[in-house]
């Protein structure tokens, strides 16, 4: 369109021959309005251009000239856009008028230059024009004029658009009457422009958008956010086979775009706006829709409601998303201390005499905004003739029309949708809104005391809290209706479905901000990061145990999302500033839980390669991106039944585990997270994962004692044509590529290094001197790919030197595999493996390693800044190779000469650390256990090393007899406690009670944890033999 | 102004790095760039056509508003497209990319198109982004990449365009759920009656997938 005009301007004008940016242009433009006042078919063109070029002009000039504003405003060119748009000009010229008022207000720079645009009222005059609303392209443009315009409002801007005298403020009241737009840019506007308004700060402005604005716009827009939400609950309750899902995570993205919007105006902290809105919120939306659905499904009767699983994912990302103090404070205490059937069922009998102000429950409001809007403005002031907007355009009679009866404020649907999908979805109140049936309901006396005054809330608190330490732990606090509610949905492990959304809530309520700790506390819920914490709460602590002991049961129906969510909150109840205040014997039930994973993991060991390549993913995954609940809470899927299927396209994370793989990953995972977790409660350090830690890796610029290595001249060519001379060296984990450094001889610089595991290596066609080398970097984040850190092509000196090269290679990537997975064997407690069978690759493989005195460096060799410090590490570590070869020789299958993975093959107790760090070097101390004793396949027993290789600190040390069937005074342990031990199975059951001496593999010595005092395992000691 | 796909964009970025700028030089070309004269714009629209197809671009610029995280998501959501520009003369707005593009795919749906767009390429002597880290970012991360001049016009009608064939070409191949109208695409009113026939074809395709 904008193309069309602009062939048949440049052959009239002549845009080169003269400078059109100057103030002679602008007076010959007048001229050229005042010519054509009337807008025709003949002139349109000419006058559309005209008003382009004075938008340049004037933009120009704001940047270069201001002479030319002064001849705009001297001439009051304004009138003439006016006067253009008043003729009902047409689509064209119009959608020309609106560009060009956007541009000019978005392009000027000095606030003068706006002052002067602003300061006739045109501007208004032009925003409260009635516009073809129906036109898609006009609806924009009007909109975005609207919404340029409140981005220039401020303290001293606001005047030109607030008249305090009129009580007119047309850019915000025009505005927010499209609050319900079907198009979402148009409401996305709407909300911007109604934040830019709100974060002005103009006491007589604010002041009038409260007493004449917000009660009309907050109770429409409540009452649109409710029609979503039974939308939504529709849309679940009516779910067949995941079918919805599209239009349910539509749906959930609308109401997170609401509350977001909500808290977005919360924390603008205009106070007297907030108490409006949060009023509204909780009268007729959070507490009559949200929390009136937590209780029992079959009371409630005919009000409006939706399903508990739904309600309790709104409720959490209400609390997720909302910290504003007095609403928080306000819904907690109706959900954590209301009883919830009394609450509403008192409602039935009240609805006669609640004659309060204000209508208190989910109820359509009785007009539309716009008539409210009206009917607020009119109050003492002549009646003017009102404008139109999308929905009621062309409607001539509306003047004198009485409202309708029911007008619509859903966007979607017409108003007979509505009401038919009604009685099927349950929601029956709300068909009825529309006549005098309004369904009311009271709030508990105490959380309306609540909210008219703070002070004597304090007072309340404090008795209880008395009175609830004083009735001891364990009792009164659970006597609650939504509390018995968790307790029970938890309590259900053969499907998480409701536990889940449960746990969320618990979560998002702990960690809001804007929440008051005492009532979490005198619940006894989770406060994250207390400094001093001496109680939790049992039965939660229980509830949130068994969850683990089931998941790490083989076909649990528990969830990942719901087992990290678990982890995540009894870490927060049992974590404080100084340590951990977690009683042993629920430790040893999580201890129990860890080692079931461990058994369930090794359920799934295999020799594979891509086990290897399946843990580390799991590992970097799980370590990389970390649970986020609001995020969880934002994804529509966990709505619906938890299922197993990955063609639903659901995360794996929030779904149950499809095949073989799958649930592979799946204990992989539980290990990690059940791991980690135990781990922290006891206070030890994590030490045997990552598998490879960055530190131990070779980085660029590290520079290298090469003395007795074997290095191989290449050159380099990168695939964009770059060449380059390096020798290559093969490392335990990594290829590197060096150069030798000037400053030592022997010595190298590290230019690249790159893992083993994630190289290809390729022959080249048609040369036998070169190998193609490509080394991929394991993707870091789940929407980057892997990403190739090196593509080149290795050009040696001679065909030999490259086989010799290619096969260095290839050895060295599966002995960095083989290494790895050992690693994990220890992990899990197994015995060493043979080193042939550990890859699946026969004598071939295992033949050579005698003749390939592989380099494996040293942690302690990279060069740093202590040179003598280096020469004794480096003295003792330049024996190892011709050492270990030589050990190597005389067992024809070693797995690996490498001291690092010749120690952490042979037993499981050693830990990573122990053998990298260069303090204590294994090497240097003469032929340590771990060489002797290379894993033999003949030989090999299925049987954890023998004790006396052990280090003191990892032989257990005796402990007072515990029994966790006989539970010590000392703890206070409910009843409930016991039956943690039952989802065990038998087999470990009995090594927890008896500790048979045979049951080798979980009983280990080397099992870490078994080195650590006062945990679950040590229960077993005073009855081992 | 029939049309037969509706497709709306958005542009986020740094600020000052010529996003309204880009948008007004393309939706307009009436406004000549010329060096004394910044000029832009934070809405367009522009018919274009693809493949035969009547489609219209509406393209809505984020700027001022980031302080609003529920706009900057709303935003995010009801776009087909994306650009996501940058500064070459200024490292910094090349750094915050990894910020913006984790907050696009954070709240835009999965289909979302973005392409990454190096701005104020006439500016080669100032320029402290080389073309080529701008490439690699946009292959690591799945983006299509391109280097503009709002001023010299240069590639700004391939950036949209490119950008539109992503979308256009998603739809053909049934990724986009074209009847719902929040991922930011709107089938024309001129279309709407030979849309039947589209949407059997995309009921095919999506059961030809199912099946394997």
């Amino acid at each position: 369109m904008f193309g069309r005009s602009r062939s048949w301007v440049g052959g009239g004008h002549g845009r080169s021959s003269r400078n059109i940016h100057s103030l002679d242009h602008l007076k010959y433009l007048y001229h050229v309005l005042t010519k054509n006042t009337t807008v025709t078919e003949q002139n349109r063109n000419l006058l559309v251009e005209t008003i382009r070029s004075i938008t340049e002009i004037l933009i120009w000039g704001d940047q270069n000239d201001s002479s030319v504003f002064d001849f705009f405003l001297e001439k009051n060119m304004f009138v003439f856009f006016l006067n253009i748009l008043r003729q009902k000009s047409g689509r064209y010229v119009c959608v020309q008028l609106l560009q060009t008022l956007n541009i000019l207000f978005e392009n000027i720079g000095h606030e003068t230059s706006l002052y002067y645009l602003l300061s006739n009222n045109y501007v208004n005059s032009i925003i409260v024009h009635k516009f073809d609303f129906s036109d898609e392209e006009i609806m924009a443009y009007y909109i975005s004029f609207l919404k340029t315009l409140s981005l220039k409002l401020n303290k001293h801007t606001v005047h030109f658009f607030y008249n305090e005298h009129t009580n007119d403020f047309a850019l915000y009241t025009e505005a927010i009457k499209f609050f319900n737009h079907p198009e979402s840019m148009v409401r996305i506007a709407v909300r911007t422009i109604t934040l830019n308004v709100y974060k002005v700060d103009n006491q007589a402005m604010l002041h009038y958008i409260r007493d004449k604005t917000a009660v009309p716009y907050f109770s429409n827009l409540v009452w649109f956010i409710g029609s979503h939400v039974i939308e939504l609950d529709n849309c679940v309750q009516t779910d067949e086979e995941h079918r919805n899902r599209g239009k349910l995570s539509d749906l959930v993205a609308e109401h997170l775009d609401h509350l977001h919007y909500l808290n977005d105006i919360l924390i603008i902290r205009c106070d007297f706006l907030n108490d409006v809105l949060t009023e509204h919120l909780l009268d007729s939306l959070f507490l009559p829709l949200y929390v009136h659905s937590l209780e029992h499904p079959d009371k409630g009767g005919e009000r409006p409601k939706i399903s508990l699983p739904v309600s309790l994912y709104l409720l959490s990302q209400v609390f997720l998303i909302i910290h504003h103090a007095p609403l928080v404070n306000s819904l907690a205490e109706v959900i954590l201390n209301g009883d919830l059937s009394q609450t509403f069922g008192k409602t039935e009998q009240d609805v006669q005499r609640s004659a309060k102000p204000g209508v208190r429950g989910f109820v359509k409001p009785t007009e539309t905004l716009e008539r409210s809007l009206e009917i607020n403005k009119h109050k003492g002031r002549r009646r003017q003739q009102r404008r139109p907007n999308y929905k009621n355009l062309g409607e001539e009679e509306e003047e004198e029309r009485p409202p309708a009866p029911a007008p619509t404020p859903t966007p979607e649907e017409p108003e007979d949708a509505d009401k038919a999908r009604a009685p099927e979805g349950g929601p029956k109140g709300v068909k009825a809104s529309g006549d005098s049936e309004e369904i009311e309901m009271v709030i508990m006396e105490r959380s309306k005391l609540e909210l008219a005054a703070g002070p004597t809330l304090q007072e309340q608190n404090t008795t209880d809290e008395e009175k609830s330490a004083a009735g001891g732990l364990d009792g009164p606090p659970w006597s609650r209706p939504f509390l018995d509610m968790v307790h029970h949905a938890l309590d259900s492990p053969e499907d998480d479905y409701h536990a889940l959304f449960v746990l969320c809530l618990l979560y998002a309520m702990s960690h809001n901000r804007g929440m008051d700790p005492e009532k979490l506390r005198r619940v006894q819920l989770p406060v994250p990061n207390e400094a001093e914490k001496t109680a939790y709460n049992h039965l939660l602590a229980e509830s949130l145990i068994r969850i683990m002991g089931s998941a790490a049961q083989p076909d649990a129906k528990i969830r990942l999302a719901t087992l990290e969510l678990s982890c995540l909150l009894l870490r927060q109840q049992v974590v404080t500033g100084e340590g951990c205040i977690i009683k042993d014997v629920h430790l040893a039930c999580l201890e129990g839980a860890r080692e079931e994973s461990v058994h369930l993991l090794r359920h799934f060991y295999k020799g594979e390669e891509i086990f290897l390549d399946m843990f580390e993913d799991e590992y970097r995954s799980m370590t990389m991106k970390p649970m986020n609940v609001e995020y969880l809470m934002m994804d529509a899927s966990i709505l619906l039944p938890p299922t197993g299927t990955p063609l639903t396209g659901i995360d794996f994370l929030k779904r149950l585990p499809c095949g073989d793989v799958e649930k592979t990953r799946r204990a992989i995972r539980v290990l990690f997270m059940l791991r980690a977790l135990s781990l922290q409660l006891r206070g030890e350090p994590e030490t045997q994962l990552p598998l490879t830690r960055e530190e131990d890796l070779i980085r660029t610029d590290d520079v290298l004692d090469l003395n007795n290595s074997d290095l191989m001249a290449c050159t380099v060519i990168t695939k964009d044509g770059g060449l380059v001379q390096r020798f290559l060296a093969v490392d335990i984990y990594q290829m590197s590529l060096v150069e030798p450094d000037v400053a030592r001889l022997g010595w190298g610089v590290v230019k690249f290094a790159g893992l083993l595991q994630d190289m290809q290596v390729t022959g080249v066609e048609d040369d036998s001197r070169a190998l193609h080398i490509t080394v991929h970097r394991p993707a870091s984040s789940p929407h980057s790919r892997p990403f190739p850190i090196l593509q080149a092509t290795f050009v040696f000196s001679d065909h030999i030197r490259c086989i010799i090269a290619k096969q260095r290679l290839a050895k060295g990537r599966i002995q960095a595999r083989r290494v790895k997975m050992q690693r994990i064997a220890a992990l899990l407690d197994l015995p060493p493996q043979p080193a042939t069978e550990v890859l699946g690759f026969g004598l071939a493989a295992s033949a050579p390693t005698q003749h390939l005195p592989f380099r494996f460096y040293e942690h302690g060799r990279r060069g740093c800044s202590d040179p003598t410090v280096q020469r004794s590490v480096f003295a003792s570590v330049d024996k190892v190779p011709g050492f270990a070869v030589a050990q190597c020789v005389s067992s024809s299958a070693a797995s690996s000469p490498s001291p690092p993975s010749a120690s952490g093959s042979a037993s499981g107790s050693s830990t990573p650390s122990a053998t990298h760090s260069p303090s204590d070097d294994p090497l240097a101390t003469p032929p340590p256990s771990s060489l002797t004793e290379p894993p033999d396949p003949c030989r090999t027993p299925p049987r954890a090393p023998p004790e006396p290789g052990l280090a003191p600190s990892l032989t257990p040390a005796p402990q007072p007899p515990i029994s966790l069937l006989c539970a010590p005074a000392a703890d206070a342990l409910s009843l409930d406690a016991l039956t943690l031990v039952l989802p065990v199975d038998p087999c470990s059951l009995r090594s927890l009670t008896s500790g048979p001496p045979g049951d080798t593999p979980e009983n280990a010595p080397g099992d870490p944890a078994g080195d650590t005092p006062s945990t679950g395992l040590q229960l077993q000691e005073p009855v081992q033999p | 102004m029939a049309y037969a796909y509706l497709f709306k964009y958005i542009i986020i970025g740094d600020t000052g790095v010529g996003k309204s700028c880009l948008l007004l030089q393309f939706t307009d070309k009436r406004f000549q760039p010329v060096h004394d004269l910044t000029i832009g714009v934070e809405f367009g629209a522009r018919m274009i056509t693809i493949d035969g197809k009547q489609i219209k671009l509406q393209i809505w610029d984020t700027a001022g508003q980031e302080s609003f995280r529920s706009i900057t998501r709303s935003y995010y959501r009801g776009a087909a497209g994306a650009l996501l520009v940058y500064d070459i003369t200024r490292r910094d707005t090349f750094n915050h990319l990894t910020t913006w593009l984790e907050d696009a795919r954070q709240h835009s749906n999965s289909n979302m198109v973005i392409m990454l767009i190096g701005n104020k390429s006439d500016l080669e002597s100032r320029r402290e982004v080389k073309k080529e880290e701008g490439e690699a970012f946009a292959r690591e991360h799945g983006l299509i990449f391109m280097e503009t001049s709002a001023k010299t016009a240069s590639n700004v009608e391939e950036a949209f365009i490119n950008t539109a064939k992503e979308i256009y070409e998603k739809i053909q191949e049934g990724v986009f759920d074209i009847n719902n109208e929040a991922n930011g695409i709107k089938i024309g009113p001129q279309h709407a009656a030979t849309n039947a026939t589209h949407t059997g074809n995309q009921g095919g395709q999506q059961a030809g997938g199912g099946c394997c």
